[in-house]
């Protein structure tokens, strides 16, 4: 240990410690309640534990230590938990800090759900997951509070993956409701909740349009109440209330920053809670609503269904007047409702604390004692990765086609695509051998739709295995969610195939990207692309063996 | 709604999807408006301007800059500007860091009063209907005494 000790009087003994690292210690969001959680369960079990950050608010001033401090106060019999959900910038500073660590993932939004509103936070995603590929190296283990977020870890090379339920402190919704907004809120109106920051990927517009429907169709004396952080200058916070103009329903209320007794107001007053987010590293409002007593219709994007677990109504459809006749059954059944609740209450107690507790500390205990046993060498990996997002939903597909014979002809190469069929909880992506293919096939971000023509959504597993991965990619349709975010992270290395009868609007940028890495498959001539691809990229592996 | 785009234990997804089913049908062309506006909206960005009373103390919010320097006064006039102008490239940081938090006071501030705003609008808006609805009830019953 260092000589240059911090002089506070409360520093971390010379026994074993155990600390977390988080970029910001907030008050009341998921991560810092979870590192709030863990800290007094790893002081109860006799380690001395700190939190460590960069940032922190007003509010937890006391219950922080500078993340700048940590590596003159660690030891070598140390362990760190690094909380990992967004650009943190603390790479190097774990880097350079003495003992083991490993990595707490919640899932890092996708950028693409950010753009068109907010670039830097995009950017910043991005670089996130950069982060975590640069973490990769430093950790002896990794855990994740759902399968999703496991299979991008498995998919990003980490070692030792492992998923944990999330700590949730229930007596901190036990909070009286303020007697004020209460009183607002009941009038007899069916009301109608959302709880989260408003930012794209929580899709609030969405949420808008769904209790748009909702009052017209079924509920006219309907009222949605939008509790969170909603920031008018920011262009989503923007187009928020300009669409709330446009839909025109009324009794819209956007609540902002709420205090724990106006939650607790808004959950006690409230019919039904709906989320139609899009990302979701797991959603603790749900499982707050669900310990409240209200029953949840869900988007079923990213984790939600593993938080769900069955419980709730949780929907693949996105479309509003769908959507909106489940906020209504709820609401005029109530046998219906009274079955939710009761299988709300039943998932609830599969989450209970000394289980939850119990769970962490085995899964704990072979880190912090250092009984890992070390990570398996990898084969020889793929030198081609064949990304055709296609392969999985459609099989029959073109590029699909091409995909597969591209990978007979190379022989060292992997197929990457979507996991077709209803999602369920995976903690590693699924490998497929079948006539000498390696096909990877990864959870979508977003459920795959009923239509054959619609864009195939984005996967960020599949993406992460991708740019953490040495092989030469090439993008089989660079018109998907996937493929674009490839370019835009891998322009130099990548290639690619267009599909010519699609129509592409952003086809000119791809070809000045790619250049003369990109061909393109015309229906009557997939055999002469397949074999002029293999060659091309026979040839590159030469020179990469060279 | 589907019975297979329903993730749910209990009730059956099969159940669920049937009391969907069983709900009165709203009338055609309500619908069909409903989805031409829900569709409507999909598409780019909606905008909209800040509530015109909050426009004057937002353009001002950002207390750390000022107007340009300038003077009407000939000789002593482009003196002062230079004076002025050099006084705040020089200390323009220091203004910075000490005006900081009065900035984020303002932001703050001025969300929070765009959400009693936007309150006000609504409680408005709600009074309005439920005016219109006591007046309609009231005109039913006058109907019926006459």
């Amino acid at each position: 240990m260092s000589i240059l000790r911090s002089n506070r009087t409360t520093g971390p003994s010379a026994a074993r410690a155990v600390h977390q690292l988080v970029p910001r210690l907030a008050w009341g969001d998921a991560v810092g309640n979870q590192a709030r959680y863990l800290r007094e369960l790893l002081r109860g079990w006799g380690y001395a534990s700190e939190i460590y950050a960069e940032q922190w608010d007003e509010e937890c001033r006391e219950q922080v230590r500078p993340a700048k401090d940590y590596p003159r106060e660690a030891g070598a019999d140390s362990a760190l938990l690094i909380h990992h959900s967004f650009e943190s910038r603390l790479v190097p500073l774990v880097a350079r800090s003495p003992g083991r660590k490993a990595l707490v993932y919640h899932n890092v939004t996708p950028a693409r759900l950010f753009q068109g509103f907010e670039r830097k936070v995009a950017q910043a995603c991005t670089a996130a997951r950069e982060e975590l590929l640069a973490l990769r190296p430093l950790v002896e283990c990794a855990y994740a509070y759902s399968g999703f977020s496991a299979e991008e870890l498995v998919a990003a090379g980490v070692p030792h993956v492992s998923v944990l339920p999330f700590a949730m402190d229930w007596r901190a919704f036990d909070t009286p409701a303020d007697p004020v907004l209460r009183a607002e809120l009941e009038d007899g109106c069916a009301n109608v909740l959302f709880v989260g920051r408003a930012v794209p990927h929580k899709r609030v517009d969405d949420v808008l349009r769904v209790f748009t429907a909702y009052q017209r169709l079924y509920q006219p004396r309907g009222r949605l109440v939008v509790a969170g952080y909603l920031n008018r200058e920011t262009p989503y916070g923007g187009y928020l209330h300009g669409l709330r103009d446009a839909l025109g329903p009324e009794r819209v209320l956007f609540l902002g920053r709420v205090s724990a007794a106006q939650l607790s107001a808004c959950f006690a007053t409230a019919t039904a809670y709906l989320s139609m987010s899009r990302h979701e590293g797991f959603g603790v409002p749900l499982l707050e609503a669900m310990h409240r007593g209200v029953p949840v219709v869900a988007h079923g994007a990213a984790a939600v269904p593993e938080t769900m677990g069955g419980a709730g109504l949780t929907t693949l459809s996105r479309d509003p007047v769908e959507v909106a006749g489940l906020l209504a059954v709820l609401e005029r059944n109530p046998k219906l409702r009274g079955q939710v609740l009761e299988a709300q209450r039943t998932r609830l107690e599969e989450l209970g604390q000394d289980a939850v507790a119990l769970r962490w500390k085995q899964a704990l205990l072979p880190f912090l004692e250092g009984t890992l046993e070390a990570p398996r060498t990898p084969e020889a990996p793929a030198s081609v990765d064949l990304v055709c997002p296609a392969l999985g939903p459609h099989p029959d597909s073109d590029m699909a086609r091409l995909a597969l014979r591209v990978a007979e002809k190379l022989g060292r190469a992997r197929v990457l695509t979507l996991r077709p069929g209803i999602p369920s909880p995976r903690a590693a992506p699924e490998v497929v051998q079948d006539g000498g293919i390696e096909t990877w096939r990864f959870t979508p971000d977003e459920p795959l739709s009923r239509e054959p023509s619609a864009e195939l959504p984005g996967a960020s597993s599949l993406e992460t295995a991708v740019v953490g991965s040495p092989a030469v990619p090439v993008l089989l349709g660079v018109d998907t969610a996937s493929a674009r975010e490839l370019l835009a992270r891998l322009p130099s290395r990548t290639w690619g195939v267009e599909d010519s009868t699609r129509p592409d609007s952003s086809r000119a940028e791809v070809r000045r990207l790619l250049d003369t890495r990109l061909l393109e498959l015309k229906p009557s001539s997939l055999a002469t692309t397949a074999a002029r691809l293999a060659g091309l990229l026979a040839r590159t592996g030469d020179a990469h063996a060279r | 709604m589907h019975a297979e785009d329903l993730l749910t234990t209990s009730p059956t997804p099969e159940a669920v999807a049937a009391e969907v089913a069983a709900l009165p049908p709203p009338p055609p062309e309500a619908l069909e408006a409903l989805r031409r506006k829900l569709e409507s909206t999909e598409q780019a960005p909606v905008e909209r301007e800040w509530p015109p009373i909050l426009q004057a103390p937002r353009n001002k919010k950002d207390s750390r800059y000022v107007e340009p320097a300038t003077s009407h006064r000939p000789v002593v006039g482009p003196v002062l500007v230079m004076a002025k102008r050099a006084f705040r490239l020089t200390f323009q940081p220091f203004i910075n860091e000490v005006l900081r938090r009065q900035v984020e006071f303002n932001e703050a501030i001025l969300d929070s009063l765009a959400t009693l705003y936007e309150h006000q609008q609504v409680q408005a808006r709600t009074q309005a209907l439920w005016r219109k609805e006591m007046e309609e009830r009231l005109a039913r019953l006058e109907g019926r005494r006459d």
